[in-house]
C-alpha cells in the first residue's frame, strides 16, 4: 500500500479524498486521510467506535468544516456543493445517529428524500423492489419499526433517487443475522448494477464479504489497509480491533 | 350562555393573534418581538384600504402580502445573523419593531385612526344578542386553523418544517434547503400576523403602538404551547376561558394579567407546557 | 441555549489595567465635577440629568445582570416602579417626617427586595432556561402596573401620585445626591465584578452547568442577586419619588424596561461605564431632542439599537476599547497570583465502606431501556475503566452517577448516602468530581480564575478584592505543572489548545479534592504526549489510596494501560466485570467489538 498506489486520478474517481482533515470546535477528529473510491467499487472504512469513522462520512457530506486537504466527488470540489447540490449528484447517506424522522410516517419519511412529490411514485417502486415489506406499512409511524425494519428503510431511502456513491454508516449495527444477510443482498445488487459506496462499519465479517478493499481507522488515521479479498484481511483488521 | 359566547371568542381571536407567532417559533426557535409592529402593520392595511375606498375585507388579501414581504426583508437582513444568539434576537427584533412603529407615526401622525366596521351589529343566537363580528371572528379562526392545519399535515411545506422542526441535521442532510423553509416561514408567520391585525381593527383602536398591547399575551401563549398549534388552540381556550372568567367574576384589572401570570406558572411546573398533552 | 459574544467576553474579562487606587480617583473627580456641575448648567439640564443619573444607577443593575451574569432582565424597571411608589404612598400618608422619611426608605428598599426574592425563586431552578427567566422579567413588570391600576386611591391608578412632600432639598441638591449615589453604585459595581466574586458572575454566564459541578449553587447566587439588584433598583425608586414629585404606572412599566435594555446594549453590556454613559447620554438627548424631533428621534434610536445588537453586540463601549487598545500605551496585564500548595482535607472512607455503590440500577427513555440491572462497586485506589460500543449506555451511566435529579430506579450511593434527588452541586459536595467529554471550562476567564473557582465551595471568594495567591491541593498543581500550565495561569482559558483545556478541567476537578473522579472520555483528540501525560496524572492520583476514578474511554490500548479494572457495558447491561487480564483476554469483548454480538 504505497502512498503512490492509492493516489487514484481524483476526476475519475467516485470519491477521493486528499490529505484530508476536520473535526469540532477546537478538536481534530479526522487527521490527514486519504482514500479514493473508484467507480463501482466498495471500500469499507473499519474501526473501534471514537475513531472517527462517522466524522469522516460527516465531512464528506459538508456537516463537518473540512481544516485541511480536499474532497472531490464525481470530479467536483465539495466546496462547491450544497447538500442539495449533492443529492443531485447523486449522492445516497445512510446515517446511523438519528436516522429517521421517529414521529413521522413512513411515506413522510420518504417524501422528505425526494426532492418533489412527481419522483416519490418511481422512487417508491424502486424502494419496494428492495424491500417489499415496506409496501403494506407506508401509513405507519416510523418509530414503531423494529431496529432491523429501521435499519432497511434508511438503506431503501438512500437508494430511492438511484444514487451513484452510498455513504453507508454501521447499517447492520443491531440487525438479527437473516436482516443483515438481506441487506448484503441488495448491497451487492446494487454494485452490480454500478453504485459505488463507502461502507463504515463495525461488523468486520459483514464488511470484509462486501468490500474489495477496506481501510482502518484508529485515533483519526488510516493505519491500515488492503484488499479485503487478501486471506490475511481478517486478521490484520481483528489485530486493530483487539482490546 | 354569554360566557360561553365570550370564552369562545376571545380564544378565537387570541388564537388569531397568536398563530402567526407560533409558526415563527416553532420552525425558527426565534422569539419574534417585532409581532406586535406586523399587527400594527396589518391594521394600517385596513386603514389604507379605507382610504383609497376599498371594500374594507379586501384589506385582508393585502395585509397578507404586505406582512409577508416586509417579514422576508426581515428574516434575510436582520435575523439570520442571529440564530445562534436567540436572546439577541428579541432584543433585535423588538428594535424593529420600535423603527416600523416610528416609521408610522411618520406616515399617519400617532393619532388613532377610524377604520370602517368589517361588519356591524348583533345576531340572535340561542337567546342573546351578541356581536355579529365577534361570530364572524370565531368562524375565521376555525378558518385559520383548518388552513393552517392543513399546510402543516397535507403540503410539502408543512412537511418540510416539521422535519427541520424534529432533526434539522436530518433535514438538511436528505438536501432540504433549510435555509428557504425557514425564510418562506417567517414571511408566513409575519402575513398571519398582518392579517390578524385587519382582523382586530373592529375590537380595537388602531394606533402606531397597538401591536404592543397583544404581544404579551400571544408571546405567553406561545411559549407554553411549544411549537404545536393544537397546544396553541388548547392553551387559547384554557388561558381565554380565565381571561373572562376572571374579568366577569373578580376584577377586569386581573382579567387582564390572567394570561401572563397563568402561563408563567404553567411553564415554571412543565417547561414544555401545553404541548406534552 | 448558548450565546458566544466575544466582543462582551473580552470585555467583561478584561483585567485590571489601572492601579488599585485609580478607581477611587477617578470617582473622587467625577464626584467633585459633578459636585459643582449644577454652577454652570441651566435649570432644565439639572432637573433632566438627574433623572438621567437615577436611570443611570438602573442601568449598572441590568448591566451586572444582563451584561454580566447572562441574564436577560426587563424586570428591573418593576423594583424600581415598586420602590417610587413605596416611596410616594408612604409619604404621602406620613408626610416627609424624619419617621416617614425613614419609613419610605426602608419600605422602597425591603419591598423590592423581597419581591426580588420571589421573582429569583420563580426564575431559577434546577435546569430552568435563560429564556424562562426573561419570560419572567416581563410578566413581573405588567403585572406591578395592573396592581398599580387596581390601586385606586393608594396607588392613584392610571394618574399616579403627585403632590407628597419629598426630602427638603433643592434642585441642585437633588442632582449632587443622585451623582453621588451613582458614583458609588458604579464604583460598588466596578469592585464586584474586578473582585473574586465577581468572577463567579461571569462564570455563570459562560457556564452554569461547569459551575453546578464545581459545588456552586447557581441558583442560589442568582436569586440573591436578583434580590440584591432589585433591592437597588427600588432605592433608585425612591430617590426618582423624592426628586420629581411624581410617580407613575409607566415607572414601572415593561416598556420602561425594553427601555433600560436598550440604554446598556447601546452603551456596552458589560462594561458598567459604557451603559452608565449611554443612558445619561440618551436620556439627555431624548429629552432635548424629543421636542423638535419627536418621531424621527425614536426611529434613530431603534435603528441604532437593531444595528448594535446585531453587528457590534458589545455596544459603544466595545468601540472604544478597541480603539484604546490599538494604543500600545500602559498595558500592564493583570498579574496572576502565586500558587501555594495546601494540606489535603479529604477524609478518608472507612476502609470497608465503597466509596460507589450502584444497586439495580435501571434507566429508560420511555420505552427505550438505555441502562438494565447494573450492580458495581469502587473502592478507594481504584480505576475502573468503563468500556463498551456507542450506545451501551456508559454516558448515561456516568450523568445517573453525577446528576440525583435523572430519573432512575435502583441505588445509588457515594460513601453510604443515597443521591437520588440531588442536584449535582449537593453531589459534589458528597465528593464525586466529573470530567466532561467536552472541555468545560469559562472561556472568558484565566486559567487562575477557573481553578480558583473550582475552590471556591471550599474556600469562599472575595467580594472586594482578588487573593493573591491561590492555593491548591497538591495533585492538581502535579496536573498544571506536567501539562505546563502553571506558566499559563494569565491566560484567559479560551486561548488555550483542546488539551491544555482538558488538561484545565481536570486540574479544576482534582482541586475540588474528589473521592470519586468520573471521567468521560477524557483523551479524546489529544496527542499521543498529552494521553500519556493524562494516564499518568490519573495512576499517581489513585495511587495514594485515597480516592477512586471511573473513566469512560474508547481508546483501549490507554484504558489497557492505566486501569486497575475493566467493566464492559453492552446494550445497557452490565457484561463482564474484571481485571485487565481478564478482560482483554475474554472472547466476549472481541466479539462485542468485532460486531456480530447482538441480543
Amino acid at each position: 500500500m504505497a502512498e503512490a498506489a492509492r493516489r487514484i486520478d481524483a476526476a475519475g474517481a467516485a470519491l477521493a479524498l486528499e490529505a484530508v482533515s476536520s473535526g469540532y470546535g477546537a478538536v481534530s477528529i479526522v487527521k490527514d486521510v486519504s482514500l479514493s473510491v473508484a467507480p463501482g467499487e466498495i471500500v469499507a472504512l473499519l474501526g473501534k467506535n471514537g475513531m472517527g469513522k462517522t466524522t469522516l462520512l460527516k465531512t464528506v457530506l459538508g456537516m463537518v468544516a473540512l481544516r485541511g486537504g480536499g474532497i472531490t466527488i464525481a470530479g467536483q470540489a465539495l466546496e462547491t456543493l450544497s447538500p442539495a447540490r449533492l443529492v443531485a449528484l447523486g449522492v445516497g447517506y445512510a446515517p446511523q445517529e438519528q436516522p429517521l424522522f421517529q414521529d413521522l410516517s413512513i411515506r413522510d419519511n420518504l417524501r422528505l428524500a425526494v426532492p418533489s412529490d412527481r419522483l416519490l411514485l418511481e422512487a417508491l417502486e424502486r424502494l419496494f423492489g428492495h424491500f417489499p415489506f415496506l409496501k403494506d406499512r407506508l401509513a405507519q409511524r416510523a418509530g414503531t419499526l423494529s431496529g432491523g425494519e429501521q435499519k432497511m428503510l434508511i438503506l431503501g431511502r438512500a437508494l430511492m433517487l438511484r444514487p451513484r456513491l452510498l455513504l453507508i454508516d454501521e447499517i447492520s449495527e443491531g440487525v438479527q443475522p437473516s436482516m443483515v444477510e438481506r441487506l448484503r443482498t441488495v448491497l451487492l445488487a446494487e454494485r452490480a448494477a454500478g453504485l459505488s459506496m463507502l461502507v463504515v462499519e463495525q461488523h468486520v465479517a459483514f464488511a470484509l464479504g462486501l468490500a474489495d478493499r477496506y481501510a482502518v481507522l484508529k485515533l483519526g488515521e488510516i493505519v491500515d489497509s488492503g484488499s479485503a479479498k487478501a486471506p490475511d484481511a481478517q486478521a490484520r483488521v481483528f489485530d486493530h480491533l483487539a482490546v | 350562555m354569554l360566557l360561553i359566547l365570550d370564552i369562545l371568542t376571545t380564544a378565537a381571536i387570541l388564537f388569531i393573534v397568536s398563530i402567526g407567532l407560533l409558526a415563527i417559533f416553532g420552525v425558527l426557535k426565534i422569539i419574534n418581538f417585532a409581532h406586535g409592529a406586523w399587527l400594527t402593520v396589518g391594521a394600517y392595511c385596513a386603514v389604507v384600504t379605507a382610504k383609497i375606498g376599498l371594500n374594507p375585507w379586501l384589506a385582508l388579501p393585502l395585509a397578507f402580502v404586505v406582512g409577508a414581504a416586509l417579514g422576508g426583508l426581515a428574516e434575510h437582513f436582520l435575523i439570520r445573523p442571529l440564530y445562534r444568539r436567540p436572546l439577541d434576537a428579541i432584543l433585535a427584533t423588538w428594535g424593529l419593531g420600535i423603527v416600523v412603529g416610528q416609521l408610522i407615526t411618520l406616515a399617519f401622525g400617532r393619532d388613532v385612526q377610524l377604520t370602517p366596521n368589517l361588519l356591524a351589529g348583533t345576531v340572535e343566537i340561542l337567546g342573546v344578542d351578541y356581536s355579529a363580528y365577534r361570530l364572524v371572528a370565531l368562524g375565521i379562526a376555525l378558518a385559520i386553523g383548518t388552513l393552517f392545519a392543513l399546510t402543516v399535515e397535507r403540503t410539502r411545506l408543512g412537511l418540510s418544517a416539521r422535519a427541520v422542526i424534529m432533526n434539522e441535521t436530518l433535514a438538511r442532510s436528505l438536501g432540504i434547503d433549510t435555509g428557504r423553509v425557514r425564510l418562506i416561514v417567517f414571511m408566513i408567520g409575519a402575513g398571519f400576523a398582518a392579517l390578524a391585525g385587519v382582523l382586530l381593527t373592529p375590537l380595537t383602536s388602531v394606533d402606531p403602538n397597538m401591536g404592543v398591547s397583544w404581544l404579551i399575551g400571544a408571546f405567553m401563549l406561545v411559549m407554553v404551547a411549544d411549537a404545536s398549534y393544537r397546544a396553541l388552540a388548547a392553551a387559547c381556550l384554557v388561558f381565554g376561558a380565565a381571561q373572562v372568567l376572571i374579568s366577569t367574576f373578580v376584577s377586569p384589572i386581573l382579567g387582564s394579567v390572567a394570561i401572563a401570570v397563568l402561563a408563567a406558572l404553567v411553564l415554571r411546573i412543565s417547561p414544555k407546557g401545553f404541548s406534552r398533552a | 441555549m448558548l450565546e458566544t459574544l466575544p466582543a462582551t467576553g473580552r470585555a467583561a474579562a478584561a483585567p485590571g489595567r489601572l492601579s488599585r487606587a485609580a478607581p477611587f480617583v477617578a470617582a473622587a473627580v467625577a464626584a467633585l465635577a459633578l459636585w459643582i456641575a449644577p454652577l454652570f448648567l441651566d435649570t432644565f439640564a439639572v432637573n433632566v440629568l438627574t433623572r438621567s443619573m437615577i436611570y443611570a444607577v438602573l442601568a449598572v443593575t441590568v448591566d451586572l445582570l444582563w451584561g454580566f451574569a447572562g441574564i436577560l432582565t426587563f424586570g428591573q424597571a418593576a423594583f424600581f416602579g415598586g420602590g417610587a411608589y413605596a416611596a410616594a404612598m408612604i409619604l404621602s400618608a406620613y408626610g416627609a417626617t424624619p419617621m416617614g422619611i425613614a419609613l419610605a426608605l426602608a419600605t422602597a428598599i425591603a419591598a423590592p427586595a423581597l419581591l426580588g426574592l420571589v421573582v429569583g425563586w420563580l426564575s431559577f431552578y434546577h435546569r430552568s432556561t435563560p429564556l424562562y427567566a426573561s419570560v419572567i422579567s416581563l410578566v413581573v413588570p405588567i403585572v406591578v402596573v395592573q396592581l398599580i391600576y387596581a390601586g385606586g386611591a393608594w396607588t392613584g391608578s392610571s394618574s399616579g401620585l403627585v403632590g407628597f412632600d419629598v426630602l427638603p432639598f433643592e434642585i441642585e441638591g437633588y442632582f449632587r445626591l443622585a451623582a453621588l449615589v451613582l458614583i458609588t453604585v458604579t464604583l460598588a459595581a466596578w469592585i464586584l465584578v474586578r473582585s473574586d466574586a465577581g468572577r463567579a458572575l461571569v462564570a455563570l454566564r459562560d457556564n452554569e452547568a461547569r459551575c453546578a459541578y464545581l459545588g456552586l449553587n447557581p441558583r442560589r447566587l442568582q436569586i440573591v442577586l436578583t434580590a440584591a439588584l432589585a433591592a437597588v433598583a427600588g432605592f433608585a425608586g425612591f430617590l426618582f419619588a423624592n426628586a420629581s414629585g411624581v410617580v407613575a404606572p409607566e415607572n414601572a412599566g415593561f416598556l420602561f424596561g425594553t427601555e433600560l435594555v436598550i440604554w446598556v446594549a447601546l452603551g456596552g453590556r458589560g462594561t458598567l461605564l459604557g451603559p452608565v454613559l449611554g443612558t445619561i447620554a440618551i436620556d439627555y438627548l431624548s429629552a432635548n431632542l424629543s421636542g423638535d424631533l419627536p418621531f424621527l428621534w425614536r426611529l434613530l434610536l431603534g435603528t441604532a439599537f437593531v444595528a448594535i445588537i446585531i453587528l457590534l453586540p458589545g455596544g459603544l463601549a466595545d468601540l472604544v476599547l478597541r480603539l484604546w487598545r490599538a494604543f500600545p500605551i500602559g498595558r500592564s496585564g493583570h498579574a496572576a497570583p502565586a500558587i501555594a500548595e495546601r494540606e489535603a482535607e479529604t477524609e478518608p472512607v472507612a476502609a470497608d465502606t465503597p466509596i460507589l455503590q450502584v444497586r439495580g440500577l435501571a434507566k429508560a427513555y420511555g420505552s427505550l431501556t438505555v441502562l438494565e440491572a447494573i450492580d458495581l462497586e469502587i473502592r478507594a485506589g481504584e480505576l475502573v475503566s468503563l468500556v463498551g460500543p456507542n450506545g451501551a449506555g456508559k454516558t448515561t451511566l456516568m450523568r445517573c452517577l453525577s446528576d440525583g435529579t435523572e430519573p432512575f430506579t435502583g441505588s445509588i450511593a457515594i460513601a453510604g448516602t443515597a443521591l437520588a434527588g440531588l442536584t449535582p452541586n449537593r453531589i459534589v459536595g458528597l465528593g464525586v468530581g466529573r470530567k466532561f467529554q467536552v472541555a468545560s471550562v469559562f472561556e472568558s476567564l484565566s486559567v487562575a480564575d477557573c481553578l480558583r473557582l473550582a475552590r471556591a465551595s471550599r474556600d469562599g471568594l472575595s467580594p472586594v478584592g482578588r487573593a493573591a495567591t491561590l492555593s491548591l491541593p497538591q495533585a492538581a498543581l502535579d496536573v498544571l505543572r506536567m501539562t505546563g500550565l502553571d506558566h499559563r495561569l494569565d491566560q484567559p482559558a479560551r486561548l488555550l489548545s483542546h488539551g491544555q483545556k482538558q488538561a484545565l478541567e481536570l486540574a479544576m476537578v482534582v482541586a475540588l479534592e474528589p473521592r470519586l473522579i468520573l471521567l468521560d472520555e477524557p483523551t479524546a483528540g489529544l496527542t499521543k504526549a498529552e494521553r500519556a501525560t493524562i494516564g499518568r496524572v490519573l495512576k499517581g492520583l489513585t495511587a495514594g489510596g485515597r480516592i477512586a476514578a471511573v473513566l469512560v474511554e474508547h481508546d483501549l490500548d490507554f484504558v489497557r494501560e492505566i486501569s486497575s479494572r475493566i467493566v464492559v457495558l453492552h446494550q445497557g447491561r452490565l457484561v463482564l466485570d474484571g481485571t485487565v487480564e481478564a478482560v482483554v483476554g475474554s472472547e466476549l469483548v472481541r466479539t462485542i467489538y468485532a460486531g456480530g454480538a447482538h441480543g
